[in-house]
């Protein structure tokens, strides 16, 4: 009621009584400090992780990695409401595209990036396709499907794969290209910068595509599909984009993932149980916003490592899961989600002319 | 011939133990409308339960009794505590509630168990020489003893579910939760019966596989089991308590076919194979072989 009740533009409304609120207008030197803020610490940040001893950057790159993946998961689980536990082998589909192309071809890695994408929006088109007739938990099965069947390929294709050995990538196709300045010891801030790099524009398509046509589609499908499709959403093709979109996305991750690593297996980072690790981040931080990734990738990552200092060994994963259960009960929006439900409570976002905004003196008359 | 009848035996062992866990997914799905995904791991655990029970010099017979209350036990304090409290919110909710006892009883079992393999004895006399001939193939102990608790566990379900009232109860909330309050049927009673019923099926076909399991008692046994149930589950429709069983029957016998006549996938690729006949079997069917087609109002 607060937010969105229309009022005639010329009569000037005043924000509703109660708790104190900061109004913030769209394009005023307010909002333009608070964004200039926001960017200032993260680039803060960045410089601060460049400068981190060489392991602790490798698990903020780690990090950096899942979400992206956690991203990709969020266009398919969070916009379009399609539950995935195959995101695993998206993940490992962008992976063994550049460790294969890689090892086999003795291409540039950097060259391997496009076509992981490519291969990640063919098989998520592909996964997509049965959308158009299984619906709901009976959805799933065929992410399920998926996921079982992804480690199971790799070790039949022995070939190229490796099999169950796996691959591993030299390591002097992983230092930074010469363009960068960077030396062959400063590998670390390289795959640093260059996951960062992919998840910021990771993060940016996915926000333009939730401002887009295709992205209210997607919450239209979501929220109710068979009204959906009434109101004319293509409901078959908004399921099959939003699974290639994500699956590029996600390959995209896996690529990285495997620069990173330099080390591929089937049964190492591409089973159904990374595929539920992506899904407990991404659900932590919140589906269907765009900080809840993040937020959840580093929950994933980092609350096991965290554990690991305080109990040893299984204890950690005991403790874990029942983390996982305190945290829905106290949060079930997610982390993002409730932080944004408190941050809306205590800020009033309003567009230029909106009732609440002060109007300037000469524009009333 | 022998290999059919030997690949038969297997298929319908596998098949029996997908069957009762995928029925016991469909009981919790009829009430609450999710998949339990915490099912296979509480099996898992009740099983090593049984195991201590076993190791402390008690008959494997008081071993599957203790560990079948036990998941009772727990399938209710599970939906009671951790599950019924975010039902209302959302689906997503429930869903990471159970993925976080997925972790957390598999941990727990690494915690007070290790991670070593154990042996648990079979139901059944299960020596070299303990084996009934029929034809050219043999039917030893555990199987035979798998085969039993199969058919006991479906006939005592079939006696709920036809002619008792907790049954009938079971079955007015799985058709119409609020028609069936409305009628005075105690709802949440009959949802927590339902998770302990479920926990204490999976309990039950823990103790009966694990003697048959490759990876035997350690903390993999589950997974694999677990997702070839889920398949039957979904295959059979998910509110289908016959297709869960038809279908859990179906998933073994085709695994065990495609490992015995097909080289070319069978060294790999078995599971891959019944995966894809699965999901195309969904395509023509997409609320499974007997899943009730919902209607729905805009």
């Amino acid at each position: 009621m607060t937010t969105t009740a229309p009022a005639p533009a010329v009569e000037p409304a005043t924000l509703p009584r109660g708790r104190r609120r900061l109004l913030v207008v769209a394009g005023s030197p307010r909002h333009t400090v608070l964004i200039t803020a926001s960017w200032l610490v993260v680039a803060l940040l960045v410089v601060l992780a460049t400068g981190l001893a060489d392991y602790q950057l490798g698990r903020v790159t780690n990090a950096v990695i899942i979400a992206t993946a956690i991203v990709g998961l969020n266009v398919v689980t969070g916009y379009t409401g399609l539950l995935s536990v195959g995101h695993s082998a998206l993940l490992g589909v962008g992976a063994y595209t550049t460790g294969v192309l890689v090892v086999k071809l003795n291409l540039q890695p950097m060259i391997t990036i496009p076509v992981a994408v490519v291969a990640g929006v063919l098989v998520g088109a592909f996964v997509g396709l049965p959308t158009i007739r299984i619906r709901g938990l009976y959805l799933a099965m065929v992410t399920l499907a998926l996921a079982v069947a992804f480690p199971e390929i790799l070790q039949a294709a022995t070939g190229l794969t490796g099999g169950a050995a796996g691959l591993v990538v030299s390591v002097r196709y992983l230092f930074p290209p010469e363009w960068t300045g960077l030396t062959r010891a400063q590998r670390p801030i390289w795959m640093f910068l260059l996951s960062l790099t992919a998840l910021a524009v990771c993060m940016l398509i996915v926000w333009w595509m939730q401002r887009s046509r295709l992205g209210r589609d997607m919450r239209a499908v979501r929220d109710h599909e068979a009204a959906a499709e009434s109101f004319g959403v293509n409901v078959a093709r908004t399921k099959v984009v939003a699974f290639a979109l994500s699956g590029g996305i996600t390959a995209l991750a896996g690529s990285m993932l495997a620069m990173y690593v330099g080390a591929l297996s089937p049964a190492g980072s591409f089973t159904i149980l990374k595929a539920i690790e992506l899904l407990s981040g991404l659900i932590l931080g919140g589906v269907a916003t765009q900080l809840g990734p993040l937020v959840g990738a580093a929950v994933v990552v980092y609350l096991p490592v965290l554990l690991a200092g305080v109990v040893n060994g299984q204890g950690a994963g005991v403790l874990f899961g029942l983390l996982l259960i305190v945290i829905v009960f106290v949060m079930p929006e997610g982390i993002v989600g409730r932080l944004n439900a408190g941050w809306r409570a205590r800020v009033e976002f309003v567009p230029r002319g909106h009732p609440y905004a002060p109007t300037p003196r000469r524009e009333r008359a | 011939m022998d290999v059919l009848l030997e690949r038969l035996i297997a298929g319908t062992t596998d098949g029996a133990i997908y069957a009762l866990i995928a029925l016991s997914l469909v009981v919790v799905f009829r009430g609450t409308g999710t998949i339990n995904f915490a099912q296979g791991e509480i099996a898992l655990f009740t099983t090593f339960v049984a195991w201590s029970v076993v190791t402390r010099g008690m008959p494997i017979w008081v071993a599957l009794l203790v560990a079948t209350l036990c998941g009772f036990v727990i399938g209710v304090v599970v939906e009671r505590v951790c599950v019924r409290p975010v039902a209302k919110r959302s689906d997503m909710a429930v869903l990471i509630v159970l993925l976080g006892l997925f972790t957390a009883f598999n941990s727990l079992d690494g915690l007070i168990w290790g991670g070593d393999t154990k042996v648990l004895p079979s139901l059944l006399p299960n020596g070299p020489d303990d084996y009934l001939a029929a034809g050219s193939a043999r039917i030893y102990g555990d199987t035979a003893a798998v085969w039993i608790g199969t058919g006991v566990v479906l006939l005592l379900m079939i006696i709920l579910f036809r002619f008792t009232r907790t049954g009938l109860h079971m079955r007015a909330v799985a058709n119409n939760s609020e028609a069936a309050a409305l009628a005075g049927v105690r709802v949440g009673r009959v949802l927590s019966f339902s998770w302990g019923l479920a926990g204490a099926i999976g309990s039950a076909a823990g103790v009966l596989i694990t003697p048959l399991a490759p990876a035997q008692l350690s903390l993999l046994t589950m997974l694999t089991i677990f997702i070839s149930a889920c398949a039957a589950a979904l295959l059979g429709g998910l509110d289908s308590l016959v297709g869960a069983v038809v279908a859990g029957l179906a998933i073994g016998l085709m695994e065990a076919f495609i490992i015995g006549y097909v080289p070319g996938l069978g060294d790999h690729l078995s599971e891959t194979a019944v995966l894809t006949i699965i999901v195309i079997v969904l395509l023509v069917r997409p609320t499974g072989l007997f899943g009730t087609k919902k209607l729905e109002r805009v």
